[in-house]
């Protein structure tokens, strides 16, 4: 049998099955287009079926500091993974590599304390910072 | 880690402190001239660490870097640019409305980059250089979000950089990939005895491709250049300043020691394209400069056609005659010293008519109309780098061009000796026609402020026009220096 003969018998049921799963799924998308039935009356787009109206639109801005997250995560999580690799290799390494860790420590402590002074840690939105900063003064 | 191989690593360590310190000092105090003077002091301080190197033998440091007198030379050459560029930028960041110290933090990190990538002869350290070095790029073609005037240009071309840049970067690590895939050595030198001699496999071959690919983007080769010239334009200038000069010139010194040490100019296949993207490199630029009414886009484009330029001599390091590649790559390294010079003068003198509180920095025609009868000094400086880019004798450009010519006539290039001479001409026109603009009347209004220039960038401005002219008339001391440096490289 040739190379690609093989191949055909081998990957055949993982065919039958991606054919399947995409059948599955257009049918489950395609069926409420049909038997669902349309209807466009007053309360149609509420959210909620019964309990209180919804007020305002949904557009605004969450203040989440996504890349502060990012960061955050570099320093403390990766950290610790670079950190593994040292683990296993520590008798081998020595005292140099005890260096060369502690230099790659305090760089992060460095960039920490950096983010810290600069408000990072403070997740209030810039209305929160004022408003409490005006409280404070009164 | 022995003492000899620290010894050789403290200038690294000595651009890498800088970063550390100058974060320190600005998470408790902020104050934009003890910054710039703690940069200036590390710059110094690492330059004088490698001069006082140079002449000590290759070190090869970890299996990461050497340090022979190829990367000393390279890394002289970038921590005086970057000192000059971040004198240039003192002025300008301390009228804008935006942090100002993190500028320096995000430079010094890009230096460090550099240096590691002129000194890296392994895959790894160089990959780490490149990516350090654009990754601190894209945050500092984007510096100045925060303020009120450029917020959208300046987006808009980092988020261009950026993700360019990642997929040149990508491509690159798909390249070096390949190649270890096929070959499972990741040094230079490794390479040496296994690139285009193994002819059953075609994974190196594409490598390789891939590789010079992701760099082509980085040097803005040409099918690879279109971001070059929106990015140059909506960086404020000091940082534009910067990636003309620092950023090409290490991704050029560090594509001429690979090609040399792996041997990837055994690839003919690979040359070959290398002479079609030089050819298109040195049209495409100064055809698109010609009609260009802005001058930031116009350097842009006049920087493609000198990587261009600086092809012909690197293609010519290809050749089988020892003396004759000697010849392409001190050709190369006199080319980028003469580069950096011309660009430096130039984005200098746009960054001093700047204002960072105006959307629109002096980079329209406009801006430089009359510009000998309102400021003589800074238009005779201007003028000096204009000649000088357009090659006129007497300048830095005009000996780096001849050197260039010398290397595609003694390989016998002659397609690209020929385009060569096609694109100096065409480049003459738009380089006189702006310094036409400069001798005209001025306007009645001027457009550029009549504020005093202030003292860093005129020492800084007359030593770069010193050199440009001392060189260009006595260009032996450098000559000299480039021949020792580029001979470790065989």
């Amino acid at each position: 049998m040739s190379y690609g003969a093989s191949l055909i018998t081998h990957l055949w049921p993982l065919v039958l099955f991606l054919v399947l799963v995409i059948g599955l799924i257009s049918l489950m998308l395609a069926g409420p287009y049909f038997l669902g039935s349309r209807r466009n009356a007053r309360a149609t787009g509420e959210p909620y079926e019964c309990g209180i109206v919804p007020v305002g639109s949904a557009q605004y801005h969450v203040p989440i500091p996504f890349y502060l997250f990012a960061i955050f995560f570099v320093i403390f999580d990766l950290e610790a993974v670079f950190l593994f690799a040292w683990a296993v290799a520590v008798r081998e390494t020595g005292w140099a590599g005890f260096i060369e860790a502690l230099v790659f420590i305090v760089i992060l402590l460095v960039a920490l304390l950096y983010l810290w002074r600069l408000g990072a840690l403070d997740w209030r939105t810039f209305r929160q910072k004022r408003d409490r900063a005006s409280v404070l003064l009164r | 880690m022995t003492m000899t191989e620290l010894h050789a690593l403290l200038p690294i360590i000595v651009i890498a402190g800088i970063s550390v310190v100058l974060m320190v000092m600005t998470a408790f105090f902020r104050h934009q001239r003890l910054a710039s003077l703690i940069t200036y002091g590390g710059f110094i301080a690492a330059a004088v660490l490698v001069a006082g190197q140079t002449g000590s033998g290759p070190q090869q440091a970890t299996p990461l870097l050497i340090m022979d007198e190829y990367s000393r030379f390279f890394s002289l050459v970038i921590l005086v640019t970057s000192l000059a560029a971040t004198m240039l930028a003192y002025d300008y960041l301390r009228r804008s409305d935006v942090f100002k110290e993190e500028y320096y933090i995000l430079l010094s990190l890009a230096v460090l980059g550099a240096v590691v990538l002129v000194s890296s002869n392994h895959f790894a350290a160089f990959f780490i250089g490149i990516e350090l070095m654009s990754v601190s790029l894209f945050a500092m073609v984007g510096y100045m979000v925060q303020g009120r005037t450029r917020r959208a240009v300046t987006l808009e071309a980092s988020v261009k950089y950026m993700i360019l840049s990642g997929v040149s970067s990508s491509f690159l690590l798909f390249g070096i990939a390949l190649v270890y895939a096929d070959f499972g050595v990741l040094s230079f030198s490794g390479l040496h005895s296994l690139l285009g001699l193994h002819s059953t496999s075609s994974y190196s071959q594409i490598g390789a491709a891939m590789i010079v690919v992701g760099l082509a983007f980085k040097l803005s080769w040409v099918p690879f250049h279109m971001w070059t010239p929106d990015v140059y334009e909506g960086a404020p200038v000091p940082v534009t300043a910067f990636l003309a000069t620092v950023s090409k010139v290490s991704v050029f010194a560090i594509i001429v020691r690979f090609f040399i040490e792996s041997g990837a100019f055994r690839l003919e296949a690979l040359v070959q394209a290398l002479v079609w993207i030089a050819v298109l490199s040195m049209l495409v630029g100064n055809g698109l400069a010609l009609l260009q009414q802005n001058i930031k886009r116009l350097l842009a484009y006049s920087s493609i056609a000198h990587l261009g330029y600086l092809m012909v001599a690197f293609i010519a390091i290809a050749g089988s005659n020892l003396a004759n590649t000697n010849l392409a790559v001190e050709a190369t390294a006199f080319y980028l010293v003469a580069y950096i010079v011309m660009s430096l003068i130039a984005f200098g003198i746009i960054t001093t008519l700047s204002s960072p509180e105006r959307a629109e920095e002096a980079e329209t025609l406009a801006h430089f109309r009359g510009l000998f009868w309102q400021k003589p000094g800074l238009a005779t400086a201007m003028g000096l780098a204009l000649l000088s880019l357009a090659g006129i004798p007497l300048t830095i450009g005009f000996v780096g061009k001849f050197y260039v010519f010398a290397a595609g006539v003694a390989g016998q290039l002659w397609l690209l000796v020929g385009v060569l001479i096609v694109g100096s001409a065409l480049g003459l026109y738009y380089y006189l026609r702006l310094i036409m603009e400069m001798c005209k009347a001025p306007d009645t209004e001027p457009a550029i402020s009549r504020e005093e220039t202030p003292l860093e960038n005129r020492v800084v401005l007359s030593a770069l026009g010193l050199v440009l002219l001392v060189i260009g008339i006595f260009p032996n001391g450098l000559i000299t220096t480039v021949h020792a440096a580029v001979a470790v490289l065989r």
